[in-house]
């Protein structure tokens, strides 16, 4: 009795599991019919958050062109690096020709650098920069950076803030996870740009860890606190989405210029509906698609440059 | 007396085995990537941190408990241990504070459920939010990071070809394993979690028993966040997240009982490398990580159905 259920059992997960395998199998994009070139492996922060779904959708692009097979493998949260670390490790079991990470965290990743390093995986950054300390103390090698300068995003942003709000005013802050690379320049550079305009005072700047509802909430608090606030950089567009509905409870629609970072489909609605002032556009579809380019061109031995910038705008 | 009983916990942990071992023959049989040493020695490794934490739970939820807590005293007891190891301490007496941390914040929660007749639910999860509060606080809400190589051996080093965080865990097996079946305290547990009244009434000190079952789950969150801090070179204030839910995963898949008296150390390590194998597997698979979340909360399910199917057949 007993041991029909246990095989039940595995024959569930022998289904799941042989499925899955297939699917995977189906959705990749190597030519059918045509011997399966490299497997370059992509691993954003996560796959729930829009901005690393326009990477995926560039590096697929890419890889598409080249008819190559691309595995996009990503943790659940953007937070978890101990899980991203898990699937890299995993990967570089896999044996991937090429591996592009956007690191969930600068200083945590560097020790995974260094199996790929050992297992003679080349690894291409995207996005946020690793550790630079971190990594010439372990003496870890990485192809390339493709990223946008987050800090002179931060400061495109503090530069309109300043304009719009007339040199005068009082600004909140809504950082990302702390101690992260990608959010401390970005906000670095905003408070830079402010430093030229005497008038404006930073009333608050407390994290939301880029997450929409923590925006809604964090935003209602700072709003409690200062009911007179002019102004708010969000160091991402969810963070901002979610501070334009907690002005909107709060009846100060108009009231509050909202400046967002990454300009999302979502967030550049909210531009076109004058619910948020303006976004910093970065572009990650480019930079999925730059990075399986260049994983590729390493991989037939050409040289590419140690840094690769993408164009920063501001969507208003 | 002795002979069905020992063989009914045999029979539910070869059926553990016997999923573990299926699902390892399948997994190989779909890529060669599977079985290979290195492989199976990165599997190992990716399992440490849960299945440290899970043999805990283990405890806490063979006593018809529950701890919520563990993934924020992770984070809590690993930036201490970080903030201590850059402080100058020398590793040993930094890992004595941070499981010391652990410990203390177990044994808040046992306090708390033993005397303070809590829920463990609501007091675990009052836990929670204090540990992670005040491991935002300490740390500022910044990673520490960056330790020398004599402490990220623990991460780094092979002893006989297994890797160090591999024989840590095999030795937090061991001796949770030998307190389980082979001291008096072991024995409360389980008698605590089959029928507290009758425990308590046949002279089980079931207030000192919980309140040494909550710090020892504490604790070993705690030696969970060495490790982990050992691994990433940083400890994060926001480590952790849910791994609680992991660990409880490995502990019923394991075969533990949720209401308590009935499970084993040993299942619990089988459950932790079931959800080892199967987050490798599907990863190697190149299976999509949305897909990936459906087939292990799957397995979970199927686990626990297998669990409740063989009470009810045994009725």
């Amino acid at each position: 009795m007993r041991f029909t259920h246990v095989l039940l059992l595995a024959a569930a997960v022998t289904g799941l599991v042989a499925g899955c395998g297939r699917q995977s199998g189906s959705s990749s994009s190597a030519t059918p019919g045509k011997a399966p070139g490299p497997v370059i492996a992509l691993v954003p922060k996560t796959l729930n958050n829009p901005f690393f779904l326009d990477m995926q959708r560039g590096a697929e692009e890419a890889a598409k062109a080249a008819g190559v097979t691309l595995v996009v493998q990503a943790a659940e949260r953007e937070t978890d690096v101990e899980r991203q670390m898990q699937i890299i490790e995993n990967l570089i079991q896999r044996k991937v020709a090429a591996l592009i990470i956007a690191p969930s965290g600068s200083r945590e990743i560097v020790p995974v650098v260094l199996k790929a390093n050992q297992a003679g995986i080349p690894v291409l950054i995207v996005d946020t920069r690793l550790d630079a300390a971190a990594m010439q103390a372990s003496d870890g090698k990485t192809v390339t950076f493709i990223g946008s300068d987050n800090y002179e995003g931060g400061k495109i942003a503090g530069k309109f803030a300043v304009e719009r709000l007339g040199g005068q005013g009082r600004v909140a802050v809504l950082e990302g996870i702390a101690g992260h690379e990608t959010g401390d320049a970005r906000v670095r550079g905003f408070r830079e740009a402010l430093k030229g305009a005497p008038g404006i005072t930073l009333v608050a700047s407390q994290p939301a860890n880029w997450e929409r509802d923590q925006g809604y909430t964090v935003f209602q608090n700072i709003l409690q606190a200062n009911p007179t606030v002019t102004a708010l950089f969000a160091a991402n567009d969810l963070m901002a989405l979610g501070a334009v509905e907690a002005i909107a409870a709060a009846g100060k629609t108009g009231k509050v210029t909202v400046i967002g970072f990454d300009a999302q489909d979502e967030a550049r609605a909210a531009v076109k509906a004058g619910k948020m002032a303006a976004t910093i556009a970065q572009n990650p579809a480019l930079m999925g698609r730059t990075a399986v380019e260049k994983a590729l061109a390493h991989l037939k031995g050409e040289t590419v440059p140690a840094e690769i910038g993408v164009a920063i705008e501001l969507v208003k | 007396m002795m002979p069905p009983r020992f063989l009914v916990t045999h029979a539910r942990q070869a059926g553990t085995v016997a999923v573990f071992v299926v699902l390892c023959l399948i997994l190989s049989l779909l890529t060669p990537h599977f079985l290979t040493t290195s492989n199976l020695l990165n599997v190992a490794q990716q399992t440490v941190i849960n299945a440290v934490i899970a043999v805990g739970l283990t405890y806490v939820i063979l006593s018809a408990g529950i701890d919520l807590s563990v993934g924020s005293v992770l984070a809590l007891a690993g930036v201490v241990l970080a903030l201590a190891l850059q402080a100058g301490w020398p590793v040993p007496l930094a890992i004595g504070a941070c499981v010391l941390v652990g410990a203390a914040c177990g044994t808040v929660n046992g306090l708390l459920v033993a005397f303070g007749r809590l829920p463990p639910f609501i007091a675990t999860l009052g836990l929670m939010s204090v540990a992670r509060g005040g491991a935002l606080l300490v740390t500022d809400g910044r990673p520490v990071s960056g330790f020398d190589a004599s402490f990220r051996w623990l991460a780094t080093g092979e002893v006989l070809g297994i890797p160090v965080p591999v024989w840590c865990m095999l030795g937090v097996y061991a001796i949770a394993h030998f307190v389980l079946k082979r001291t008096k305290f072991g024995r409360y547990v389980v008698a605590i979690g089959g029928n507290e009244e009758a425990s308590l009434l046949s002279g089980v000190p079931v207030a000192a028993c919980k309140v040494g079952i909550y710090a020892l789950g504490g604790g070993l969150a705690a030696a969970a966040s060495v490790l982990l801090t050992a691994r990433l070179n940083s400890a994060q204030p926001i480590a952790g997240l849910s791994y609680e839910l992991d660990a409880i995963a490995a502990t019923v898949i394991g075969g533990t009982s949720l209401m308590g008296g009935q499970g084993s150390v040993f299942g619990t390590l089988v459950g932790a490398l079931i959800m080892g194998v199967l987050r490798n597997g599907l990863n190697l698979l190149g299976v999509s990580s949305y897909v990936q979340q459906v087939v292990i909360g799957a397995v979970i399910i199927a686990a626990v159905l297998l669990d409740s199917v063989f009470k009810g057949s045994k009725r």
